[in-house]
C-alpha cells in the first residue's frame, strides 16, 4: 500500500483506488497452502500429459534418437488414455489452482528499478505458464472431441505450447520451492477459519473429487467404467463393435473400395506383384487381438484375421530390417500413407487385415484390406489399402 | 527471490543448500525446456505464430476477466446472503460442477459431430450431464443433513465483517 507504490494522480489514480488489492481478498483458503497443495497434483498431471504426449508424437513422427517400444499391443491405449484422462484431471486442478493465487495477480509493481525488472521478470514468466497451461487444456479437450474452432495447425501447437508449459512449470516449482516447503510443514486446517466458510481440507477434498468426477465422467480408455463415462466422446459401440474415426464416406473412398477390380500393388527391391483379394485370401492367415487406439484418448479392441505384413513384403524381397510404406485409396489428408518401422514389420502380429471379428471388414473399417499393428496410434493404422512398398533404409 | 522462508534453526544449512541446488537444477531444466518450445513457436510461421497467440492471450484473459471475477462475485454473495449452513455444500457444487461443465462443453454442443460418423458423439450427453448435477445435489444434501444435529460455530467465531 505505502512503500514502493507508484503514485498516480487524476482519472489513473481513480481508476486504480477501484482495483482491488491482493489485501482487499479476505478468504483464509486462499495462499499457499492451498496452492502448493494442488498445485503439486497439477503439476503431476502436466508431467504426465507432457511424457505421454512426447511418446505419441514420436511415435507419429519418428527419429532414431528416440527409441520406440513395439509392445505389449495395449501400450498406447495406456499412455494416450493417460494422457486424456490427466489432461481432464487437471481442468478443475488448474482452475482452483489459479483461484487460490488470483489476489497476486492484482499486486502493483514495484517502483525502484531493480525490484521493477524481477516483477517483470516473474509476471512475465506466470503469463506464459498461465497462458500455456490454459492453452493446453483448452484446445486438448475439443480435440478429443473432434471440434476444431482454431485457425492453427493442432498438432504442432499442442507439441510447441507443451514444451513452453512444461518449462514453465519447472522454472515456477523452482522458483517458489521454498514456499511450497514451508506450504507443506502445516497440516491443512479441518476446521474453518471463517464461521460458515469451508475448512481448508473440504476445499481440497472438494476438489479431489472434483478431479476424479471429471475423469470418469469423461474417460475415453476402455475400463469397466465406461458405462459410467457419461460424458465419453464415443460409447464405444461402432460397426462390427469397433468405433470408427474417419468413415468411408468421410474419406471419399465408399465407391473405391467396393471396385471388384481392386489390386493391392507391392513393390519391393526384387520387384513388383499384385495381389487380388483372393491372392491375399489364399495366404496363410493369422489373428490377432489388438486395439484401436486413438490419439483422441478412446480406444477398442477386435480379433483382426489377415496375412502379415512381413509375408507380403516378402514377396518382394523385403528384409526384416526394412521399413513397409502403405498408401490408402483416400485421394488425400494427411494420414493417408504411413510407414510401419522395421521392427513392427518383423512382428507376426503387424496385418494387412482382412476381416475383423472374423467377417470381412466393414468398409469404415477399411475394406478390402487395412494395415493394423500393435501399440501404434489409430491414425497410423492406415485403412483401404491399395500400395505396400518396401522400403529399404 | 524468496530468502525469509528458509530461515528455520537448526539443521537448516544442509538442507537449504539442497533446496538451492534443487532449484538451480530445476529452473536450469525449465529454462531449457520452455526455451525449446518457444524456438518450436516462432519458427512456425507468422499466420501460425498469431492464431496460437490469440488463443494464448484469448485463454488468460477469458479466465482473468470473466471466470475469476465471477468467482469471486459469487463469494461475496454467498458470503453476504447465503445461511453459513449451506455455503459449504454450495462451495462443494461449484468446485465440482463448474470445471466439469467447462470440460463438457465440446461434448455437450457435439462440435464435432459428423454425418457420416454415427459413432462419434453418440451418447445422450445432456442427459448425462443433469444425470452428474442431480447425483451431485443429492451427494450435498445428503452431507448437509447429516452435518445438521452438531452444527454450530466451529472456530472462534471470528465473523471478519468487510
Amino acid at each position: 500500500m505505502a512503500a514502493g507504490t507508484r503514485e498516480l494522480s487524476g482519472v489513473a489514480a481513480r481508476i486504480e483506488a477501484r482495483i482491488p488489492r491482493p489485501e482487499d481478498f479476505d478468504s483464509d483458503l486462499r495462499g499457499p497452502r492451498t496452492a502448493a497443495r494442488v498445485g503439486t497434483w497439477l503439476g503431476v498431471a502436466f508431467g504426465v500429459c507432457f511424457l505421454t504426449g512426447l511418446y505419441s508424437h514420436y511415435l507419429q513422427h519418428p527419429t532414431p534418437a528416440v527409441p520406440l517400444a513395439t509392445g505389449p499391443a495395449r501400450l498406447y491405449q495406456v499412455t494416450q488414455g493417460l494422457h486424456v484422462a490427466a489432461g481432464t484431471a487437471a481442468v478443475p486442478l488448474l482452475l482452483v489452482k489459479l483461484w487460490s493465487v488470483f489476489p497476486r495477480l492484482l499486486g502493483r509493481p514495484p517502483l525502484e528499478p531493480r525490484r521493477l525488472v524481477l516483477h517483470v521478470l516473474e509476471k512475465g514468466s506466470i503469463a506464459l505458464l498461465v497462458s500455456s497451461a490454459v492453452f493446453q487444456l483448452a484446445t486438448g479437450l475439443p480435440n478429443s472431441a473432434q471440434w476444431y474452432p482454431w485457425r492453427f495447425d493442432f498438432i504442432a501447437a499442442h507439441f510447441a505450447v507443451g514444451w513452453v508449459a512444461a518449462g514453465s512449470v519447472l522454472l515456477h516449482v523452482a522458483v517458489k520451492l521454498p514456499v511450497i516447503r514451508e506450504a507443506f510443514g502445516v497440516p491443512p486446517e479441518t476446521r474453518p477459519a471463517t464461521a460458515g466458510a469451508p475448512s481448508r481440507r473440504t476445499l481440497l477434498r472438494a476438489t479431489w473429487v472434483a478431479a476424479a468426477v471429471a475423469v470418469v465422467a469423461t474417460t475415453a480408455a476402455q475400463t469397466p467404467l465406461r458405462r459410467i463415462a457419461v460424458l465419453a466422446v464415443r460409447s464405444g459401440n461402432g460397426p462390427q463393435g469397433v468405433p470408427v474415426n474417419r468413415s468411408a464416406a468421410g474419406a471419399l473412398v465408399a465407391d473405391l473400395v467396393q471396385d471388384p477390380g481392386w489390386r493391392l500393388q507391392v513393390s519391393g527391391p526384387t520387384g513388383s506383384v499384385e495381389l487380388s483379394l483372393e491372392d491375399l485370401r489364399a495366404m496363410p492367415q493369422h489373428e490377432a487381438v489388438l486395439p484401436i487406439a486413438c490419439v483422441e484418448g478412446w480406444s477398442a479392441s477386435g480379433t483382426w484375421g489377415g496375412v502379415p505384413v512381413r509375408d507380403v513384403a516378402a514377396l518382394v524381397g523385403g528384409t526384416p530390417d526394412d521399413d513397409v510404406t502403405v498408401r490408402s485409396l483416400q485421394p488425400r489428408g494427411a494420414y493417408r500413407e504411413s510407414t510401419l518401422p522395421a521392427a513392427w514389420v518383423a512382428k507376426q502380429d503387424s496385418l494387412l487385415a482382412l476381416t475383423l471379428g472374423g467377417e470381412p471388414l466393414h468398409p469404415d473399417h477399411g475394406y478390402p484390406c487395412r494395415l493394423i499393428a500393435p501399440a501404434r496410434p489409430g491414425v497410423l493404422q492406415t485403412k483401404w489399402l491399395t500400395e505396400v512398398e518396401v522400403v529399404r533404409a | 527471490m524468496t530468502a525469509g522462508p528458509d530461515a528455520t534453526p537448526v539443521g537448516a544449512a544442509p538442507a537449504g543448500r539442497g533446496v538451492l541446488v534443487t532449484r538451480v537444477v530445476l529452473g536450469a531444466a525449465g529454462l531449457l525446456v520452455l526455451g525449446y518450445g518457444l524456438v518450436l513457436l516462432l519458427g512456425s510461421g507468422t499466420q501460425q505464430l498469431l492464431a496460437v497467440a490469440t488463443w494464448l492471450v484469448g485463454g488468460v484473459v477469458l479466465h482473468d476477466a470473466v471466470i475469476a471475477p465471477v468467482v469471486v462475485g459469487l463469494g461475496v454473495l454467498a458470503a453476504a446472503r447465503v445461511p453459513d449452513r449451506l455455503r459449504t455444500p454450495l462451495v462443494g457444487l461449484l468446485v465440482v460442477l463448474g470445471p466439469l461443465t467447462l470440460a463438457a462443453v465440446p461434448v455437450l454442443g457435439r462440435y464435432g459431430a459428423r454425418p457420416d460418423n454415427p459413432t462419434l458423439l453418440d451418447r445422450p450427453y445432456w442427459a448425462g450431464y443433469l444425470a452428474i448435477v442431480v447425483l451431485a445435489l443429492l451427494a450435498v444434501a445428503a452431507w448437509t443433513a447429516r452435518r445438521r444435529p452438531s452444527a454450530g460455530p466451529a472456530g472462534p467465531g471470528d465473523d471478519a465483517a468487510r
